[in-house]
Formats: structure tokens, sequence, C-alpha cells
């Protein structure tokens, strides 16, 4: 997929414009307009129900939204299309769940391969190397043949990343990835994060690890009641924030 | 009185096992498991097409094949025997073998039971799993062929083998259409030596027992095979390699 004829917008990975989504009468995401810059790791933080997943999931196309666009690599993942070109576009975001949906009936190999071989149609035994290139780079290449159920919650999220990474997507998406996992476990899953921040992915992240965010994080986005109140380089959001709900979020964090 | 049951053994097994074959159509015991075989093996495809249907957003398949498995479990097989009997030769004009017409009844009877068994495996496993294929790009149907059905099937073995086990049951109803099985032959003896139905039929339902009763063995036994497959290489002794097993074990 060369880039056609299309303008300079290499700087853009994905762009949010006017969207808009309501379940029934109530809204759950308003008007939201931002962008997230090749190479940059944005976290969205907010208090729990504010729409930070519903957000992350619209750039995907997981939640369909009512009105609004969101362009990703200069493509409208929400305009009408073939559900084949829908799936050539998923393929190329990388998305990590909070409850990691592994596939239970795969070992960790085939799970990091299935997807590779099965839609991108890569020859098994190279989609096999890959996978166990990138269990390397997770830190579970003792772990690929066994069963996700084998593993412990830490485990399971790293190979989701490894899954996702698999399809060698220019942008990933978490979705708050560590809020399912017993504490002593969530260091070795973030740390998978920084050193492929550290790479120059980019990264959108729904998280509650504010730490992670300072150190990571280029930009936050910070969200409640579905709308975007105040996106800022994490020293300024953490010093000063400017919104008051920003101001009481961070303090009621503090407690 | 064990005696008797050797005697009908020795002076019938040939008609039990064949039926009147070769000087007639192949029955007995042959023809029951052909039956049952061919019913299972073309209701299994069938039930995920009707589940796929029925979970469709596409109304045009999911209303026609919701009423059709509402009204085949809403009525007794029985009825939808006579009424395939009497009323298939009326459509078609043609004479069509008895055989045939069990074994569609069967395939539509015991495919919309099976299709609820296969609707509530995939309901079942949530929407995780279908949002993490979608997520990695796999289209509808290779997401149901590679993560879905593996295991919303998997995980519906046991009801699956009590649905099986019941097909193979209900190839006795056969009886009433002529279908030359094994329950025909047994009456056929029963027949002719008019004074023994106990022995006769108690032959009837230790074949059946045994029939039905493998049937769930292997069905076990693969499930057991795949459960240790899944806890990982034999050697590890992992604990997670009892649990599922007995957890399996004692839903059955």
């Amino acid at each position: 997929m060369s880039t056609s004829v299309s303008e300079p917008q290499a700087a853009q990975a994905i762009r949010i414009t006017d969207v808009c989504k309501s379940y029934g009468d109530y809204p759950v995401l308003k008007n939201i307009n931002a962008e997230v810059v090749r190479g940059e790791v944005v976290v969205i933080c907010g208090p729990s129900g504010s729409g930070k997943s519903t957000l992350i999931r619209t750039v995907n196309r997981l939640e369909e939204i009512n009105s609004g666009g969101i362009s990703f690599e200069g493509q409208d993942i929400h305009a009408p299309m073939r559900s084949s070109e829908l799936n050539k576009l998923r393929s190329r975001i990388g998305f990590v769940f909070q409850s990691f949906n592994l596939f239970p009936h795969l070992s960790v190999v085939d799970n990091v391969s299935l997807s590779p071989i099965r839609v991108k149609g890569v020859p098994a035994n190279v989609a096999h190397e890959k996978a166990l290139k990138l269990l390397d780079r997770v830190g579970l290449a003792d772990k690929a043949n066994s069963y996700p159920g084998q593993l412990s919650g830490g485990q399971q999220q790293r190979v989701a990343i490894a899954r996702a990474l698999a399809m060698e997507p220019p942008v990933m998406l978490f979705d708050e990835p560590t809020s399912a996992l017993d504490p002593e476990m969530v260091g070795e899953v973030l740390s998978v994060m920084k050193s492929l921040a550290a790479e120059g992915m980019t990264m959108l992240c729904v998280t509650h690890e504010m730490g992670f965010a300072r150190d990571v994080a280029d930009r936050i986005w910070f969200i409640d009641a579905g709308e975007i109140l105040e996106t800022a380089p994490p020293e300024e959001f953490f010093k000063n924030p400017r919104h008051p709900r920003a101001q009481r979020f961070l303090a009621d964090l503090r407690h | 009185m064990i005696h008797d049951f050797l005697t009908i053994i020795q002076d019938y097994w040939l008609l039990l096992l064949i039926g009147q074959y070769p000087n007639g159509p192949l029955g007995g015991l042959a023809n029951t498991l052909i039956l049952s075989a061919l019913a299972i093996a073309l209701a299994f495809p069938v039930s995920i097409l009707m589940a796929l249907a029925r979970l469709s957003t596409w109304r045009l398949l999911r209303w026609p094949m919701t009423a059709l498995v509402y009204v085949t479990r809403g009525v007794p097989l029985l009825m939808l025997i006579l009424w395939c009997y009497f009323v298939i030769p009326l459509w078609t004009g043609a004479d069509v073998p008895s055989f045939l017409i069990m074994l569609v009844t069967l395939v539509i009877y015991q495919g919309a039971f099976l299709s609820e068994v296969v609707r509530a495996g995939i309901v079942s496993l949530g929407q995780g799993q279908m949002d993490a294929a979608r997520a990695l790009g796999h289209g509808y149907m290779g997401a149901m062929r590679f993560i879905i059905l593996p295991q919303a099937l998997y995980n519906m073995i046991p009801s699956m083998i009590s649905t099986f086990v019941s097909t193979i049951k209900d190839t006795t109803l056969g009886y009433v259409i002529n279908v030359p099985d094994l329950t025909f032959a047994a009456s056929q003896v029963n027949n002719q030596l008019l004074t023994q139905p106990f022995q006769v039929f108690l032959i009837l339902a230790v074949v059946y027992y045994i029939l039905c009763w493998s049937l769930t063995y292997v069905a076990n036994s693969v499930e057991r095979r795949i459960a240790r497959r899944r806890a990982g290489p034999r050697n590890a002794r992992l604990p997670a390699e009892a649990t599922p097993l007995k957890t399996i074990t004692e839903q059955l």
C-alpha cells in the first residue's frame, strides 16, 4: 500500500474528527477531536465510565460511531466499505485487550502466528519463526508450546502483545492492558510497552498507570463524560492541570 | 432362560445383522449403523450452518431458520416422519425409499436440536474472542473457522454426544415407515417366534445400549485426548493436566 497521490500528511497516524457516539439517548462520546502523530505515545486517562475504552475501540471500528470520522493513515475507518477492506485496515492496527483474549485452544506460538498465516498469507514456517522471535522479545521464548491456560496473567498479556505485533502494525492500541493483572505482574507488561515506545512505535493507550503515563507518554488526553477536556504533555498535565475536572482527578489519585 | 437367548441369537443372528440381504434389502444392525452414521455425519454440518444462520444479522436468513428450528422442536419426531413419508411422494411424485425419507427427517430434526447446541456454544464464548479475531483482521468466516467454532464445538462435546446418541435411538422410529433396520428385524423375529417377546426385545435393547455406549466412550476419549494436549506436553505433569479432565468427567 504505497502512498498514492495523497498530500504529505505523513506525520499523522490517527486523526479523530468530530466523533459522536451514543447508546440510545445516552451520549458516550461528544464531539471528539484529536490526533496521534506518527511515533507518538498518547495515554488516554480519565475516571471510569468516561468513554476511554469506547473511544479506543472506535479507532479500529470494534465500536461504530454515530457521526464524525476517524482516519488511519489517511483512510477513513468508519467510511462505508466492504468488510474485506475493513479487515485489511484492522489487520494494520494492533489491539491489546484488558482481558487478553488469547485463543485458548491454540498454543502460544500458534496464537501469535495464526493471523499472519490466515490473514496475510505468510507461509507457516516463516510465520512460526517470526512468532518465536516476537516471543523472545517479550521474554516468553520458553513458553512457545504452552497453552494460554498455563500462563500467568502477565505472561498472557505479553503473548497478546506479541500476537498483535506479529501483524506488523504501524500503530498499537492498548485498552487498559494492565487492569486485569495482579499488581506484581503489571511491571512486566509495562516494560514490554516501554520498550515498544522506545523503538518508536506509535501507541495509543488507555491506562490507569500514571507512572507509565509520566515516563513514557508524549501526550496525555484527559477525558471525562465523553469529552476530551485536556491534552497536554505529561510533565505539564501532572504539574499544572488546567481543567478543574483534571485537577480533581489527579487529586483523587494521590489519596 | 439364557438358553432361549442363545437359541434366538443362534437362529436369527444373520437376520438381525443384515436383514434379508442379499435376497432382499440390506437391513438389521448394518442398516441401523449406516442410517445412524449418515444421519450424524449430515446433521452435524447442517447444524453448524443452521446455527450460523440463526446468529446471522441478515433477517432473510435468520427468520426462516428460527421458524424451522421452533417448528421442528415443537413437533414430535414421529409426526415429522409420518408427514415426510406421506407428503414427499405427493410432492415429488416419485417412489422415495423409506430409508431416504427417514434419513432426511433425522437430519432436519437432529440438525435443529444440534444447531441449538452449537449456537449455545458460540454464544457462551462471549464477545472477546470475536473482538480479538476481528482486531487481527480476520473476516467473519475466518474467525468462525479458526477461532470460534473449534472452541465452541469442543466445549459442546458432551451435549453433542447426547444428541448423537439420541439420533441412534431415533432410528428405531423408522420402524413405522418400514425402514428395514435392527428394530424391524427384531420384530420380524418376534413375529416368527410369537412366544418370546421379552427375550427378543431384551436382545434388541442390549445391542442399542452397546452401540450408544461405544459412541459415548469414543467421544469421551477424543475429548480427553484434546484436554491432555492442551494441558501441555505429557511429561510436564502440570496440575492443569488433571483439572479440566476431572471437571469434564464429572459433567458426563
